[in-house]
């Protein structure tokens, strides 16, 4: 027998490697996806009774002693904030949970076995927590429209600005699931981090009512942009360039989500 | 990609890990051969664990180098993960989904195709018993029934080199047995197997090559009947005349 019938090829697996492990990728982002949906009690329904609630409490009981902001009633206008709020949450706590539970239950392993690139893992966990923001958004717009008629002015700005806005979030929830050692790390980041941020960002208020101090400071924080964003979605109406949210969000989200590559390829909290 | 036979199936050499101040490695060289039957005997904690999970790239090592079939583990992980199957003696099996799914899902990671997945889902569930329980949750089922998941989860991907560590731990006399068989029969087919064990019974039964680990360094390496003529030296044998009888308690 000559060597070259000793020689075992292995260019099957060579050739088919490439579709293969996007094959990969979109198993582990179907079965993160089936995970939330399985909890949908836990996962889906509560921001949407919540936002529910903001409705009722702003809309119909306080919202018509506050004057209108740029023409609209006070609900309408905080509509698009209560959406991003509801969105980020989702993505955060996602991508914090999952990434939390597989280092304690050693499951990542499992993943970290297998042929997927780290980008490819990252990206899988991030389009699992863009699904759960962007479903729990449409439905509390699904709610905004049947309770106080929320208008819509361009459906694709508001997809697009609730899926980068999602994508910010499960980012950087798989940093803090990486990072976490217990539950209560999860939610210091929630408490201290994520709140703050978003009633900090325009939410509540429009930022042309602040003295000019906190007019700076609030350009400083990034949900200001998404919550720009949306407000341009429903609304059609913006305090700062569509464009330059856009690009300032897309930014945010692309650093995260090279910090969390960067953070699997070196083992951090995954590898001893 | 073309992997002559005479390569090795993994070539460890002068591999150190350190956890702090602790040597939990101390320079190990080994060499597996294509189509053997090795096993890494050692009592616990010394370093067995830690040396398969570094050959998967699941631990990060401190010094060395570690070749699957060629390949570094360092630069090739996306192609040692498909050559590479792994039974790990921690049961590490998500808890949300049923058997079938679970599996299921883990097969499409490595992008097997539907219809061979199925085939092999049958074909391993019922070798290992595991096909009646398929819609249960992992969580429900026994030590004994997680033990034949993580093995089938290791085999699905039909790896070139199968990694058991510790497969035996907890799995009652019949099921062993019949592992023992079915391992066997794989080597036969020509899968080279590296087994994790305490039991030196265990890898005379099984194995071809022996390599005895010790507080981080291998004291010994070589053909097993070598290995076990040497071993068999330091053992006392203690043979009882009658059956122990068993206490009995109120």
């Amino acid at each position: 027998m000559s060597s070259k019938d000793l020689t075992l090829s292995l260019s099957a697996h060579a050739a088919t490697l490439s579709q293969k492990k996007w094959a990969g990728f979109f198993s582990l982002s179907l079965r993160e996806i089936e995970r939330f949906l399985t909890m949908k009690s836990m996962t889906v329904f509560p921001p949407l009774i919540s936002t529910a609630l903001y409705i009722i409490v702003f809309g119909f009981f306080m919202g018509r002693q506050i004057v209108d902001i740029h023409g609209f009633s006070y609900i309408m206008f905080i509509l698009p904030g209560l959406l991003l709020m509801s969105v980020t949450m989702n993505a955060f706590m996602n991508a914090s949970s999952i990434l939390y539970m597989a280092r304690y239950d050693q499951t990542i392993q499992d993943v970290l076995l297998s042929p997927l690139s780290y980008f490819q893992i990252v990206s899988a966990y991030t389009v699992s927590s863009i699904v759960r923001g962007v479903l729990v958004g449409v439905l509390v717009c699904v709610a905004g429209v049947l309770l106080v008629r929320m208008p819509i002015h361009s459906p694709a700005i508001l997809l697009l600005f609730l899926m980068i806005s999602a994508q910010v979030f499960g980012s950087f929830g798989i940093m803090i699931g990486l990072r976490a050692e217990h539950w209560e790390h999860i939610a210091i980041y929630i408490n201290f981090v994520v709140t703050p941020l978003t009633f900090l960002g325009g939410v509540f208020y429009s930022v042309s009512l602040l003295p000019p101090w906190l007019k700076t400071l609030n350009l400083l924080n990034p949900m200001f942009y998404m919550v720009n964003g949306l407000r341009y979605g429903i609304l059609g109406i913006s305090e700062v360039s569509i464009l330059g949210s856009f690009l300032i969000t897309l930014l945010l989200g692309s650093t995260l989500l090279g910090i969390t590559v960067y953070l699997f390829k070196i083992g951090y909290k995954l590898k001893t | 990609m073309n992997i002559s036979k005479a390569v090795a199936a993994l070539e460890i050499s002068g591999l150190h890990k350190y956890y702090g101040s602790f040597h939990a490695l101390k320079g190990i060289d080994l060499i597996v051969n294509r189509g053997s039957f090795f096993g890494l005997l050692g009592a616990n904690g010394a370093g067995k664990s830690t040396s398969i999970h570094m050959i998967c790239g699941l631990t990060k090592k401190t010094q060395g180098s570690i070749k699957v079939l060629g390949y570094e583990v360092e630069h090739h992980h996306e192609i040692i993960s498909r050559l590479i199957g792994l039974s790990q003696q921690e049961f590490n099996l998500d808890r949300f989904f049923p058997l079938h799914k679970l599996l299921r899902y883990h097969g499409r990671l490595y992008g097997i195709g539907k219809k061979i997945l199925d085939h092999r889902l049958d074909e391993l569930m019922s070798q290992f018993g595991l096909w009646e329980y398929r819609n249960q949750l992992t969580h429900r089922l026994s030590g004994g029934f997680k033990r034949r998941i993580m093995l089938v989860r290791a085999l699905l991907h039909d790896p070139e080199i199968l990694i058991l560590d510790e497969p035996s731990a907890g799995v009652d006399i019949e099921l062993r047995i019949d592992l023992w068989r079915y391992l066997k029969k794989l080597n036969q087919e020509g899968k080279t197997i590296i087994l994790t064990t305490h039991y030196l019974e265990e890898a005379q039964s099984l194995c071809d090559d022996i390599a005895l680990l010790r507080e981080g360094e291998i004291i010994l390496q070589g053909r097993k009947d070598d290995i076990v003529s040497k071993l068999k030296g330091n053992l006392i044998n203690f043979f009882l005349p009658n059956p122990l009888e068993t206490p009995h308690v109120e």
